[in-house]
């Protein structure tokens, strides 16, 4: 029953756009070099293409010719729940869905939206690990997968006004901007509301909070199912139409920014509103001089560097921000890793896999890479512009006693704000 | 010559008989020799009746074959012609020294050639038919052309008799078979596609008789001349291929000998016939050469005593000496090239059959999916 | 045997069959693949997919695996990368450039062009013969890439093989005569079409696909691809 309705799901999902990168695969394994749980544990099981192999092979035994036939002939075995268990761990616990494979794949082929399709399947099936499903009904029922509850918001935001005696409106009437905040945020990183806030007030935005779309982290997104996705999806897009606004912006969580601004149009209809990140719209004040930044701030501070989020950066396309504005705050001390961009190193946390506790041994094993690129460059300060990033540095470097300052891109920006 | 020669007449005789002096018998066996040698057939010393002591690496062969001569009956060729075109018989009248054809077919032996002969219609054939009797067991017989065996071989008979009963009659009573030309060796012309006569070669139809085939279109007359000689002069045949080919002309391809070989190696080739590469002589394969698959010996004996050969002239080897060369693809198409041209239509219909098939796995996959539940193709990341 | 039947008929009604099985074979596939439908990109695009996708083959077919950022994954892969590219290079100069090669080609499509000398192509040759043996041996050696293949993979291997083995040796006249290993090697190559719309040799067709998705998803986010 369950690797029915996996199967029925692979096969809902797989279109020409899957099919053909399916067929394009030459099982060179170049893919597996690029993946940062390969990388840190050199466990075959983790190369990306076999990570999908699980979809290539219900693939070909229900829609290819030769597959059939070799299923019938027992040459190749048919997709059974013991597959699907094996691929439950490989697909949720050992990869970010950070897409980094598919640049370095000879053939382009989209790894990480395919595992994500993988991670469909087996959500249809029930096969999602026992933590991260637990967060995903948590969100569903709760609005949030940290208890960010209606009562929780609204005492969290109330405090969080009081201590940094900030402006914090929430369901403004005719406010032009939402911005929506992940609860990762809220529950850990309250400073960066106030940051946001106070760079937003600053830029004299006319913007609010919504009490109704207040978590913007979705963890259907994380599981693969649609359905999930969908309706914490619209949860958000109802918030954003009851207000009447005309541009969201996502702060810091790339996996929400992913599915919000990249994918929901493809699941649903959605309203007419712009969706953009933090990262871009600090970019811009900056750029069209709303705000004005003190050049420097951050020289002779040690080297900085920044982390490149995945889903922000390589598959969100808020690259150059950040660099345009490290380069005004620390033009002397800002280093890049290597590699960087589009290219950088996953962190090892994000896709759910932080959510997972069976996966922390390779999740801190993959972030050991972090760890050394950071290091090769002498940094003392990484700057990203993810929460979860942050959660996993700030884990990371608790788990392995590293002696490192994280900052958000926003905190900084906040505070060199002349 | 229009009347048989008594066996016993040995050839030396039977020269002198027409006016052939002492000394030009020497030099033509002084000629032959030199064809002989050059042709690298050997002259075995028993067959001459000499002392071994005579027969050396190096030994002239001159004395083996005035030995010989002076001492060996005639013996009596019979040259039949089926589906042809006399060239083969045309190259021989031509071959290295004029007086060589001539030598060995008019004044040797020869007892009937439908081209060469003075004498025509029956009388021919009754001199022909008198001629098997009288030395069946002894005469050779030469074919040139083709025999067809369609509708009871009707497509080619002679003085009302199909060729294909001809040949069974004459090879009865034959003490060798020399097939020349392609044609008679492996059909020629005649076989190609489609083969209306269904044209065979000799060796195909006689199977209980040496058959020696001397392909080539047309055979190379030196080797014809050697090859008879061997027999006339020795009573040997040569030693032959798995395509009845003498070894000695046939051993080696066009490509193995050529005189640009060169150029192929080093990738430099005449791409039109009057571009700079053919000027300079660069090798012939873009021009469609079918030197590396052709076993003959033009690139060694040459053609019009030895002055040049088809390569030498800049012309591509057109493979005359392979079996079926007339379906071996286009005389200037690359040797590489696939025989066929598969036309657009029929690739099409080839794609057109995959796209049939294509079409129902698609049917039934869109069928599954509508199964699955699925109303779009669902790449939400498309 | 009778080699000149052989070759003929390995030029012959051969090629033709395996010409038809190629291209029936990969039609089907392709149309196989192209209806299983497509749906439309709704997302709106920060970017160009036009100029992803340009950049996409660009990146892919020239400079990708030299680049330094790929540093990582070369040092790696470099078996893979060095010697896939060299195969790839090597194979595709010669069964372009390669004379009797363009002769076929011309043979089929009516015009031909200028070819390589052949002391070059026969580098090519042998480089890409000795790079196919590393790449043999690396599958093998490599757990994951023992792991991703399977029987298909070796005939895969073998089936590429051959003619590229064969044609060297016809080109030299090694071991055997002219016309015995010319056949083999049309054989070969025969063999080798037929057997390519039922295997991921076939990757050559679909990576266009790939490729312009890749091109398009990372143009879409303004992304270099
Ligand atoms: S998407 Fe990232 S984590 Fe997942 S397989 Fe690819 S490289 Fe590894
Ligand atoms: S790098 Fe691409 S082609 Fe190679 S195995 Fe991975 S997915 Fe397949
Ligand atoms: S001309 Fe013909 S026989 Fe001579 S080398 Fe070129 S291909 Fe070979």
């Amino acid at each position: 029953m369950k690797t029915t309705r996996a199967i029925d799901t692979f096969v809902e999902e797989t279109g020409g756009w899957v099919a053909s990168q399916l067929e394009a695969c030459t099982r060179c394994g170049i893919c597996a070099e690029a993946c940062h749980f390969y990388q840190a544990t050199g466990n075959p099981d983790f190369a990306p293409v076999w990570k999908v192999e699980l979809l290539k092979r219900a693939y070909e035994q229900e829609f290819t010719l030769g597959g059939k036939l070799r299923t019938m002939l027992h040459l190749q075995k048919k997709v059974d729940e013991a597959d699907l268990e094996a691929w439950s761990k490989l697909v949720y616990e050992a990869c970010t869905v950070c897409n980094k494979c598919a640049m370095v794949c000879p053939m382009g082929i989209q790894l990480g939206p395919i595992i994500h399709d993988v991670r469909a399947g087996l959500a249809e099936a029930g096969m999602v690990p026992d933590d991260l499903a637990a967060a995903v009904n948590k969100q569903i029922e709760e609005g949030s997968p940290l208890g960010v509850t209606d009562d929780v918001f609204e005492s969290r935001l109330e405090w969080i006004a009081d201590d940094w005696e900030i402006d914090l409106p929430v369901d403004k009437e005719g406010a032009d901007t939402l911005v929506i905040f992940s609860s990762i945020e809220i529950m850990k990183f309250p400073d960066n509301l106030a940051h946001i806030a106070s760079i937003l007030n600053a830029a004299g935005e006319n913007w609010t909070l919504s009490s109704k779309a207040r978590e913007v982290v979705n963890f259907g997104f994380y599981e693969g199912s649609a359905d999930h996705t969908r309706l914490l999806l619209s949860r958000v897009f109802d918030g954003a139409v009851e207000l009447g606004v005309k541009k969201i912006v996502v702060t810091e969580c790339g996996h929400a920014y992913d599915a919000l601004r990249w994918t929901a149009p493809n699941l649903m209809d959605v309203p007419d509103i712009e969706i953009t990140h933090i990262a871009a719209v600090l970019g811009e004040y900056v750029e069209s001089g709303r705000i004005t930044l003190k050049a420097g701030a951050y020289d002779g501070d040690g080297k900085i560097t920044f982390h490149d989020a995945c889903k922000i950066q390589r598959r969100g396309g808020h690259i150059e921000e950040p660099r345009k504005l490290l380069s005004i705050l620390a033009p002397e001390s800002f280093t890049e890793m290597t590699p960087n961009r589009e290219q950088a190193i996953c962190c090892g946390g994000g896709g759910g896999v932080i959510a997972i506790k069976e996966a922390d041994p390779i999740r801190y094993k993959a972030f050991e890479l972090k760890i050394a690129q950071a290091e090769a460059v002498g940094a003392e300060t990484v700057v990203m512009a993810c929460s979860n990033c942050r959660l996993q540095f700030l884990d990371g470097a608790e788990h392995f006693d590293w002696d490192m300052k994280f900052r958000g891109l926003a905190e900084m920006v906040a505070e060199a704000m002349e | 010559m229009t009347k048989g020669s008594e066996p016993q007449e040995t050839i030396y005789e039977h020269l002198r008989s027409k006016g052939v002096s002492r000394r030009d018998f020497v030099k033509y066996c002084g000629a032959l020799a030199g064809t002989m040698a050059f042709c690298g057939v050997p002259a075995p010393v028993e067959a001459s009746g000499l002392p071994a002591s005579l027969a050396g690496p190096q030994a002239d062969a001159t004395p083996l074959i005035v030995r010989a001569f002076e001492t060996k009956p005639r013996v009596p060729v019979i040259w039949l012609e089926f589906q042809d075109c006399a060239g083969c018989t045309e190259a021989l009248t031509r071959s290295q020294s004029p007086t060589l054809g001539d030598l060995v077919l008019n004044e040797i032996s020869i007892d009937y050639h439908e081209t060469l002969f003075a004498a025509a219609g029956f009388q021919a054939e009754e001199n022909r038919d008198a001629m098997m009797q009288k030395y069946h067991g002894q005469y050779v017989l030469v074919v040139e052309g083709s025999i067809p065996v369609a509708d009871g071989g009707i497509h080619c008979t002679i003085g009302g008799r199909t060729a294909l009963d001809l040949l069974e009659e004459a090879a009865e009573g034959a003490a060798a078979i020399i097939s020349t030309g392609n044609c008679s060796s492996f059909g020629g012309l005649p076989k190609a596609d489609p083969n209306p006569t269904e044209a065979k070669g000799v060796w195909e139809i006689i199977t209980d008789k040496p058959v020696v085939n001397i392909p080539g279109c047309p055979a190379i007359p030196e080797v014809t001349t050697a090859v008879l000689l061997q027999f006339i002069v020795f009573g040997t045949l040569p030693e032959l291929d798995d395509l009845n080919r003498p070894k000695t002309f046939y051993g080696q391809t066009i490509h193995d000998r050529c005189l640009r070989r060169p150029f192929y190696e080093a990738g430099k080739f005449a791409k039109s016939f009057d571009d700079e590469g053919a000027r300079k002589g660069w090798c012939l394969y873009k021009l469609g050469c079918k030197g590396p698959t052709t076993y003959n010996a033009c690139a060694t004996i040459k053609w019009d005593a030895g002055l040049s050969f088809p390569i030498q002239s800049g012309h591509p080897c057109l493979g005359c000496s392979q079996p079926n060369f007339w379906d071996g693809g286009g005389f200037y198409q690359g040797q590489s090239a696939p025989l066929n041209r598969p036309g657009a239509a029929a690739v099409g219909v080839a794609a057109a059959a995959g796209a049939v098939v294509g079409a129902g796995a698609a049917t039934a996959n869109r069928m599954k999916k509508r199964r699955a539940g699925s109303a779009e193709p669902g790449d939400e990341d498309a | 045997m009778d080699w000149n039947a052989t070759l003929e008929f390995a030029r012959g009604p051969f090629f033709t069959a395996a010409l038809f099985v190629f291209v029936g074979g990969l039609t089907y596939r392709l149309v196989r693949v192209l209806t299983l439908g497509w749906s439309r990109d709704r997302v709106p695009s920060a970017g160009s997919k036009a100029g992803g996708v340009a950049k996409s083959y660009g990146k892919g077919l020239i400079i990708w695996p030299f680049v330094p950022w790929v540093k990582q994954t070369f040092a790696g892969n470099a078996v893979t990368l060095i010697a896939g590219g060299i195969f790839h290079l090597g194979l595709f100069a010669i069964i372009i450039f390669g004379a009797p090669h363009m002769l076929a080609w011309k043979s089929m499509l009516g015009f031909g062009w200028p070819t390589l000398p052949l002391p070059i192509i026969d580098w090519l040759a042998a480089a890409a013969i000795a790079a196919m043996v590393a790449l043999a041996i690396n599958r093998v050696a490599n757990p994951l890439l023992r792991k991703l293949s399977g029987p298909a993979e070796a005939l895969n291997w073998l089936f590429v093989f051959l003619p590229m083995l064969t044609g060297y040796m016809t080109t030299h006249h090694l071991l055997f005569r002219y016309e015995v290993i010319y056949s083999l090697h049309v054989l070969a190559v025969d063999v080798m079409l037929i057997w390519i719309p039922f295997s991921r040799i076939s990757h050559f067709v679909f990576y266009f696909f790939s490729r312009t998705i890749h091109g398009a998803q990372f143009g879409k986010r303004a992304v270099t691809p």
